[in-house]
């Protein structure tokens, strides 16, 4: 099988390395040292199978997990950990399997084993339900076929344009499938409603104004673009508005 | 003491149903049998009869009072403390009155002359000399099952803070790398295994002691050549010590977990590591340490964390009281906690 390393520390990942090197008929086909790095290599170097530690720098294990199951042909997940036992009950039955460091030669194989007689379906099943402690810090979207992250504290606002979402960041602008409400949901900290079909990023608030058809109109930090604000939505967003003033 | 049978509630007296308790009761009423035939009679000469008597008097109240508290053991292990104690205290002189009582119609079948009012008076002296001896022994018990439990809760106390001072995060991480470094870095891999040791070594003697300054810098300094091991060019350290009063004192292991916070929190959730600033200086007869480390978006008040600095902060207090101090300032992209503590140089 081909097998994808992941981990944040170089002597882990050499000694996993040499490990899954020893096993007959594995090969590793890459390492990475987070998950953003896991997410390119895996698109990539098509591998079976990601060994991949939870506490990273950046996109941490868990999620880089969840956003591999975007993939056309998703690898199977084995996380390891050293000593994380609320991430390790969390995510106990998301995960195909799950080693604790230091890794023993024969947990390794067998782990490695039962990756190997997965189906596509128990995969996505498994893994796409991974909980995330607060969020992901990423979204990922897929871009002419190939995926894209985008820093959730780069983007600036969410737009429901039918049967998509239209994620504006600083850089840039994506689709994505996923509904409005999950993502207010998911997002409700950093995210505030203004209208039925959008969600801003607070910290890029910066002021409203009002056109000649007496439409309340926000306007945000990074674009040149202004947002219609619902009535139902206005009282909040001055509050906000009024919140930040005070605080800079 | 912990009682075994009874559901094993807590009293504070003692298994009289026990062999080595009912051997305590026979030797403490016999020593209590030679105070009284010692003080008994001052015109005459103490024979072996008296005493033989006394003894076998007391030896009967003292049995028989074991007997039933040993029969009441259950009920009584279910009370608190102080009821427990008065209704064992009422129990003995119960017994000694009935004893005492019992005696003098021994006594009197037996046909010795008594003088009249004899009996209330035999009775009343036994009840009072029963009184404060068993008020004593009560006390006794009492203090020594508060000094058991306060010893166990020392040991508990110091195994706390134990577990407080070395992380799992830390430990399973060490032995990963150790593991990795065994095949391609030999002689590395001792030397991690060396520190490590010196490490724990260092944790595991005991909590309260004081150790140098020197000492406390030495170990800050293997613990960050572990961890260098462990996260290499991500972990970057700058000293800048003044010259510092090396034989100054201080609670072991104060830095130590200071610089693990710095790591745990600063350093690992960075891709391209950070730098870990340490300061120190004296001014006027204090040290002053510095630890500065990056604060990422993602490093959030941890509970843990703040358990750490508390844990500190009481050692500190234990040994310099309020002369010594701990703080935390968060400044932007910065996290910087200043350690102070007086000189004390080790003898004084």
């Amino acid at each position: 099988m081909r097998v994808l390393v992941v981990d944040d520390e170089a002597p882990a990942r050499e000694r996993l390395r040499a490990m899954v090197e020893a096993l007959a008929g594995h090969e590793v086909v890459g390492e990475g040292a987070n998950g953003a790095e896991a997410l390119d290599l895996a698109q990539r170097r098509h591998p079976d199978v990601v060994l991949m530690d939870i506490r990273m720098p950046g996109m941490d294990g868990l999620e880089a997990a969840r956003h591999l199951t975007e993939l056309d042909s998703p690898p199977a997940v084995i996380f390891t950990t050293a000593y994380d036992q609320h991430a390790l009950a969390a995510f106990e039955a998301h995960a195909v399997d799950y080693l604790l460091k230091p890794i023993r030669k024969e947990r390794l194989q067998t782990a490695l084993e039962r990756a190997g007689r997965l189906t596509r379906p128990q995969l996505t099943a498994l893994q796409a339900r991974a909980p995330l402690a607060g969020g992901r810090t990423h979204i990922c979207a897929r871009v002419r076929g190939n995926l894209q992250l985008i820093p959730v504290a780069e983007i600036v606002y969410f737009m429901a344009d039918q049967k998509y979402v239209s994620v504006r960041y600083l850089q840039g602008e994506v689709l994505i499938e996923e509904p409005l409400k999950a993502l207010e949901e998911e997002f409700g900290a950093r995210f505030l409603r203004i209208h039925r079909n959008a969600l801003v990023a607070v910290p890029f608030l910066e002021g409203l104004e009002k056109d000649e058809d007496g439409r309340h109109l926000v306007r945000l930090r990074g674009v040149a673009q202004t947002l219609e604000v619902s009535r139902r939505h206005l009282p909040e967003v001055r509050q906000r508005l009024k919140d930040g003033v005070n605080l800079s | 003491m912990w009682q075994g049978g009874g559901g094993g509630e807590r009293t504070f007296l003692p298994d009289f149903c026990s062999v080595r308790t009912l051997l305590a009761v026979v030797i403490v009423a016999e020593l209590l049998a030679f105070v009284l035939a010692l003080a008994s009679d001052w015109q005459h000469a103490l024979t072996w009869d008296l005493l033989g008597l006394i003894s076998l008097f007391v030896q009967w109240v003292a049995l028989s009072s074991a007997a039933l508290l040993c029969a009441l053991r259950g009920r009584l292990s279910r009370l608190d403390n102080v009821r427990a104690g008065v209704m064992s205290y009422l129990l003995v002189l119960a017994v000694t009155l009935l004893i005492s009582d019992a005696a003098h119609w021994i006594m009197v079948y037996a046909g010795a002359s008594l003088p009249p009012g004899w009996r209330v008076d035999f009775v009343l002296r036994n009840l009072f000399i029963s009184a404060i001896v068993s008020a004593l022994i009560l006390r006794f018990f009492y203090l020594q099952h508060q000094q058991k439990l306060q010893a166990e809760a020392q040991a508990q106390a110091r195994l706390e803070a134990l577990q407080a001072r070395i992380r799992p995060h830390f430990l399973f991480n060490a032995m990963n790398t150790i593991a990795a470094l065994i095949r391609s870095q030999p002689e590395r891999a001792e030397e991690a295994v060396e520190d490590l040791s010196d490490l724990f070594r260092f944790s595991l003697a005991d909590p309260g002691r004081l150790v140098t300054l020197e000492e406390e810098l030495d170990i800050a300094r293997r613990y960050l050549h572990m961890e260098q091991l462990r996260l290499r060019e991500r972990l970057r350290v700058e000293w800048a010590l003044d010259a510092l009063p090396l034989q100054a004192q201080l609670p072991a292991l104060v830095l130590q977990p200071l610089l693990e916070n710095a790591i745990y929190h600063g350093v690992e959730p960075l891709a391209g590591g950070g730098v870990i600033r340490v300061s120190g200086r004296c001014d006027d007869g204090r040290v002053v340490l510095s630890l500065h480390n990056p604060v990422t978006e993602t490093t959030r008040p941890h509970a843990g964390h703040h358990m750490a600095l508390e844990n500190i902060r009481e050692r500190l207090a234990f040994a310099f009281g309020r002369q010594a101090e701990l703080r935390l300032d968060k400044t932007g992209a910065e996290c910087t906690v200043t350690l102070e503590f007086p000189v004390h140089e080790g003898g004084s």
